[in-house]
């Protein structure tokens, strides 16, 4: 596999030199002529009729340019999917959650609009409010949507059969709750856009997105514009982590704003404004039943779910989902049934997150070596029992070829030395392992393709252009990796167009894992295709047939006589002398079941891979105060293929702090009557420099057949294996099997102090 | 309100400035110098990604008045590198992969700079002190410790040290 | 955030300070280093007409090492209090907990012992933006007459989360205040009201001066409990002094818990279990810390993180690993 000279190196990032320059412009780095500053009016109540809205003071507000409410909206209603249509970007009716868009504003400066905030009177009718799902569903008062009976947003049920004459064969039973609260994104970047309509009336809108197409439909259906007169403009991102994926109320509002008044307009987040007006991690309550045989391995599964969705559908669907699914791809079941269920509540809205279902999935671990702990069996081996096998079906009847969950296993529990130390660590030192697996892409009907086109410019260097979008994590110079190898040019002679819904096709968007595996598949097709046409011209002139050719460092060479060469540069201008432009198009369309249906048909091929990850932890747990210091940490990822090592690690060190460091230790958010108590960086408790622990990171390669050089998706499995293995180690190190996550000092406390109490009692 | 007239030395040249009393550093850096490389992202000092050195020392530019900046030497990120010429801070970020969305980085390297003007060989609990006001989502910081260590010194062991001959 | 409007005054010297209060009063406040007063305009907490900048006082910046005591000037940078070596020898509780004020970043400028000492109470449901605020009823602390950390509370509960002045009112320092016609002072023990609105017992025309910590034979330490090691206010704090005579018994005792109430809590009670007692007596410390606990736990409310229960399990923790630590 050295046949590379470019990908599988730890090649530096391509964007870096700009942002340590700090010369990258991001959303609200922007300046246009004439721009105005945009701010939003939120509801101040969770469940609120809007009575009258009167915005006459505001508008007589000198530097005030517009006022805009959902009477200058069509009404219309928006959502992911046909039977979600659920949100408008202003509400008109009523407002469902303490943040709700109400109206927003223009005005020369930011002093002045939020003057003019304070002018709009909102009349509203309170109404009673519900704050979380067991009261919401069993709720008789005013629904959150009135097509929603009990509040429930969104049923996902997956029934595989035999579950129950599996459980009555199965040799041990358990069946244990789990909880855990929501969580936040909290991109370092507050969430900002600008909007202006050009000479042409096209809008143009800069903010951060997880895919331009995925911004640019709901805003041309909201305006009524042809798609091609919307254009998401390509602009560095400040991280998404899965909360940037979808439209925001604030884009319409701002092209609103900037139609009214033939302006370009501004609005940026505060960081409470990106806390509870963009996306949250979803609460979830967790029952898990598993039944297994004498061995350990599952005979039947029943879980049920109960997750907090807030106030709006948002990828409700998937986000009910994907806790499952994860699990299926993990491990490996006989029978399964699965209930899980969206509420509405009248809190923030829900979306998916990096770590999507902390509570679901540490809660299946800790069940796991619960039962090991039962049938005397140590936490690898039940592992290694359970484990998904490449070649295997999942449960809903994806096949999944790729697969090194095993090796990712093995791997770390020799460089972490598991097996040593679990059950020899003195008192209160602990060591806990967690494995899980993501699946790579959803099936994204019209979306879910990718294509690109290369076109090379007359001094031997090529422009690329792609619609992956950068969020933060890479994906620009995964693209630009990808084109150079291909291409056999260096990274530097590479330009990418990117991310920009006028220059670039659709692309399924950063949001699945599927950045590499679809898009990138796309750029290296177009490459190739590409780099045919340099060939038939290069192979003319070396007198040889084209498939005896390479390209490498800007030279075209035979390759079993490499001085046999000609560079690139000259291959084109030949190709031009002889009215011949060299470009091409490629794309890839992963061929996933069509058929299949978050809620109505939930079985059928999901996508073309999976990822699998193993995170071992060991940690030491302060009896007296319940604090937990972290002393290593080891995170084995089967990414198929490392594009480039140095990116990978740093995906994987960046889910360490967010799945483990942070969701299992610090990361939740408290609530006062729908308020969110913990919105800024101050109360909401990011993991800091001084307290991440070591980290040993290990590729495993399975190389994947379907994806690009062999890659999958990288780092979201350590992300989800990282918070298994945090908890696992905790739970480890006190003798006690924790059940609400994270494990604050307080709950890990309490546990030491209960399980003393029950020792002395025994 | 009325806006007054200072002077700020930012990155060694004297910038006259008009400003309000309310004007914070920041602020004015972004919005009337398009110094955008500091960045607002909590607006309460506790991210550090508007940090930027006032007489050499980090400093929070969201809770420093524009008025209480003058008399000292300012430096942004934009004044780190020599023109064109990275500071071996800055390369050494490049080379290490400590950059991933971006956000953060310049206040990171305001912090870190600041350090190692200090510190010539700071281990790697002095960097992550030095480092703790100032929070990265993306990295788990390992990347940007790493870079601060080797920045200027490479490790032979590093396989991200540039060994340039 | 934006700052909302205010005249910026600029004196030169102490006396100019003085005057520009006595004239302005309620409609001014102190900016030293920012990171509490500034945070506080932001979220529309608090929006003076006139802001003094204590910029130009070097003179407020000094360490002071005298023969009975230490002389701290109140803008002093907290990075030269742990720096300082009469502070680490003579003040040990007061080096601890300055470490931990902060991060090493706003140490040396923004962070000064002045603005630590005097940073104003916290609560979760008023620390808070505007928007947060609005659609409920006003609390105590903002103009209101409802307690949303204790229900029918008749008066404010916020909670005084100051490391510098835990730690200096266990050392037994004293401040100097400054008005335009009056210099006062006073034992820090005694600097607070019972109101969490307004928590220090100063007028609007004074100005904290000067920290005088004296010097005693006795050893002190400082712990606390916070989230993560850096940044975080803390959520319970202590901090103890023990003097011993020759044969090692304690001959005075003070033992300071903070983030629980409204001011640090001096516990004589707790302290009176240690006097007389053996300076290695293990067992009294876990009495003395077990007293600090329950007279600690009748102040305090759940509006700081964590949860009550905990916090006041760990004000018995911390007593006894400062004790500990002597």
């Amino acid at each position: 596999m050295s046949d590379y000279n470019i990908i599988g190196k730890r090649m530096p990032r391509v964007d870096s030199r700009a942002k340590v320059m700090g010369k990258v412009r991001y959303s609200a780095d922007i300046k246009l002529h004439g721009m105005l500053v945009g701010k939003i009016k939120r509801s101040p109540y969770a469940h609120a009729r809007i009575l009258s809205i009167d915005t006459s003071k505001a508008e007589n507000l000198p530097g005030v340019k517009a006022v805009v409410t959902g009477k200058d909206t069509e009404g219309v209603k928006w959502g992911v999917f046909g039977y979600t249509r659920d949100q408008q970007f202003i509400q008109t009716d009523k407002a469902r959650y303490i943040g709700d868009e109400v109206a927003g504003v223009a005005a020369v400066d930011e002093d002045t609009a939020l003057k003019a905030l304070d002018l709009i009177q909102v009349e509203y009718e309170q109404l009673p409010a519900v704050f979380e799902p067991m009261d919401a569903m069993a709720s008789d008062s005013e629904l959150i949507h009135e097509d929603f009976p009990n509040n429930i947003n969104i049923h996902v049920n997956i029934d595989t059969g035999e579950v129950d004459e599996n459980f009555k064969k199965a040799h041990y039973i358990r069946e244990d709750t789990f909880t855990a609260p929501e969580e936040s994104y909290f991109q370092a970047e507050p969430y900002a856009v600008v909007a202006r309509f050009d000479e042409d009336e096209c809008l143009e809108v800069w903010c951060p997105n997880g895919g331009p197409h995925m911004k640019s439909k709901p805003l041309s259906n909201s305006f009524k514009l042809p798609l091609h007169k919307v254009k998401i403009k390509k602009i560095a991102i400040g991280g998404a982590f899965g909360g940037r994926s979808e439209i925001c109320p604030a884009d319409y509002i701002c092209a609103l704003l900037a139609k009214k008044t033939s302006a370009p307009v501004k609005i940026i987040f505060t960081r409470e404004e990106n806390t509870i007006a963009t996306r949250q991690g979803h609460a979830m309550i967790t029952t898990h039943k598993t039944g297994v045989d004498k061995e350990g391995r599952v005979l039947a599964r029943d879980t049920t779910c109960y997750m907090d969705g807030g106030a709006y559908s948002s990828t409700g669907p998937i986000a009910t989902t994907v806790p499952f699914l994860s699990m299926e791809q993990a491990y490996r079941m006989e029978s399964v049934r699965y209930n899980g269920y969206r509420v509405y509540t009248n809190k923030p809205i829900r979306g998916m997150i990096r770590v999507h279902g902390r509570g679901f999935a540490c809660g299946l671990d800790t069940q796991l070596d619960m039962i090991a702990e039962h049938l005397g069996i140590d936490p690898v081996e039940m592992r290694l029992r359970n484990s998904r096998q490449p070649g295997e079906y999942t449960n809903t009847k994806s096949l999944v070829s790729s697969c090194a969950m095993d090796e990712t296993i093995h791997k770390a529990v020799e460089k972490s030395g598991f097996k040593e130390k679990w059950g020899k660590l003195p008192p209160f030192h602990g060591i806990g392992i967690g494995t899980n697996s993501v699946q790579t892409g959803f099936p994204m009907g019209i979306r879910g393709g990718s294509q690109s086109f290369i076109k090379f410019n007359e001094d031997g260097e090529a422009t690329v252009m792609t619609g992956v979008v950068d969020n933060g994590q890479g994906n620009d110079n995964m693209v630009v990796q990808i084109a150079a190898q291909e291409l056999g040019l260096l990274p530097e002679d590479i330009h990418l167009v990117s991310a920009d819904t006028e220059t670039t096709s659709s692309d399924p968007g950063s949001y699945s894992q599927v950045s590499t595996f679809v898009g990138g598949q796309a750029v290296k097709n177009a490459a190739s295709n590409c780099k045919k046409k340099l060939f038939d011209v290069a192979a003319k002139v070396l007198k040889v047939e084209p498939d005896t050719l390479k390209a490498e460092n800007r030279l075209i060479f035979v390759k079993d006589d490499p001085e046999k060469s000609i560079p690139i540069k000259k291959v084109v201008r030949i190709s031009l002398l002889n009215f011949n432009s060299v470009n091409a198009e490629g794309g890839y369309w992963p061929k996933v079941d069509m058929k299949r249906e978050w809620v109505s048909n939930p079985y059928g091929q999901m996508c073309e891979a999976f990822s699998f990850g193993t995170t071992i932890v060991e940690v030491k747990v302060d009896p007296d105060t319940g604090e937990v210091e972290v002393l290593e940490v080891t995170a084995s990822q089967d990414v198929g293929k490392a594009l480039n090592p140095l990116v990978l690690e740093g995906q994987f060190e960046g889910s360490i702090a967010m799945g483990g460091q942070g969701g299992m230790l610090t990361e939740y958010h408290e609530w006062h009557e729908g308020r969110c108590v913990n919105p800024t960086m101050l109360d909401y408790k990011l993991p800091l420099a001084c307290d991440m622990p070591k980290i040993n990171n290990i590729i495993v390669e399975s190389i994947e057949p379907k994806g690009p050089y062999g890659a999958k998706e990288a780092g979201m499995s350590i992300a989800m294996s990282a918070a298994q293995g945090y908890s696992a180690a905790v739970s480890n190190a006190i003798g006690v099997h924790m059940d609400s996550f994270p494990l604050t000092p307080d709950k890990i406390l309490t546990a030491i102090k209960n399980k003393k109490q029950q020792d002395t009692a025994k | 309100m009325e806006k007054l007239q200072i002077t700020l030395n930012i990155n060694g040249k004297d910038q006259a400035l008009l400003v309000q009393p309310n004007d914070t550093l920041l602020e004015v850096l972004r919005d009337e110098l398009d110094l955008t490389g500091s960045k607002e992202s909590c607006s309460e000092g506790i991210c550090g990604s508007c940090t930027i050195q006032m007489d050499g020392k980090p400093v929070r530019s969201c809770l420093t008045l524009a008025m209480e900046a003058q008399g000292t030497k300012i430096k942004t990120v934009e004044g780190l590198a020599n023109g064109d010429e990275l500071s071996n801070l800055q390369q050494s970020f490049i080379d290490h992969g400590a950059v991933q969305c971006g956000i953060c980085t310049p206040g990171m390297l305001m912090s870190a700079d600041a350090l190692l003007s200090e510190t010539l060989n700071p281990d790697d609990t002095t960097i992550r002190q030095a480092l703790s006001g100032n929070i990265c989502r993306c990295t788990g910081y390992s990347k940007i410790v790493e870079a601060v260590a080797h920045a200027g010194k490479p490790e032979k062991s590093c396989p991200d040290c540039q060994t340039k001959e | 955030m934006r700052l909302p409007g205010f005249e910026y005054l600029n004196p030169q010297n102490l006396d100019q300070t003085l005057d520009m209060l006595a004239e302005h009063k309620d409609e001014a406040k102190i900016l030293a280093g920012g990171t509490d007063l500034l945070v506080r305009m932001k979220k529309g907490l608090l929006a003076p007409k006139y802001i003094i900048s204590l910029k130009a006082l070097d003179s407020l910046s000094y360490i002071k090492d005298e023969s009975d005591c230490i002389k701290i000037g109140t803008r002093t940078p907290i990075a030269d209090i742990i720096a300082s070596k009469p502070v680490q020898k003579h003040a040990r509780a007061l080096f601890q907990a300055c470490e931990k004020i902060g991060a090493v970043s706003i140490q040396h400028y923004k962070g000064t012992i002045g603005g630590n000492i005097l940073q104003n109470n916290r609560c979760h449901h008023y620390n808070q933006s505007d928007f947060y605020r609005s659609g409920r009823q006003a609390c105590h602390k903002d103009g209101g007459k409802i307690c949303y950390a204790r229900e029918e509370a008749d008066r404010c509960n916020s909670t005084c989360q100051s490391d510098g002045a835990t730690a200096l009112m266990a050392l037994g320092a004293g401040l100097t205040l400054a008005g335009k016609d009056n210099k006062r002072e006073v034992e820090l023990a005694n600097f607070y009201t019972t109101d969490g609105i307004m928590p220090f017992a100063m007028e609007s025309q004074e100005l904290l001066t000067e920290i005088s910590i004296p010097k005693t034979n006795g050893e002190s330490a400082y712990k606390r409990l916070a989230y993560r090691s850096a940044i975080d206010y803390p959520i319970v704090c202590a901090g103890v002094l023990l003097e011993s005579d020759n044969s090692d018994k304690i001959v005075r005792a003070r033992i300071v818990v903070g983030a629980m109430g409204r001011a640090p809590l001096l516990l004589a009670n707790a302290a009176s279990k240690l006097k007389g007692k053996d300076m290695n007596d293990q067992a009294t410390f876990k009495d003395a810390a077990t007293a600090a606990m329950s007279s600690a736990a009748a102040f305090a409310v759940h509006n700081v993180g964590s949860t009550l229960e905990y916090r006041c399990a760990m004000v018995e923790e911390m007593v006894l690993q400062a004790l500990k630590e002597i």
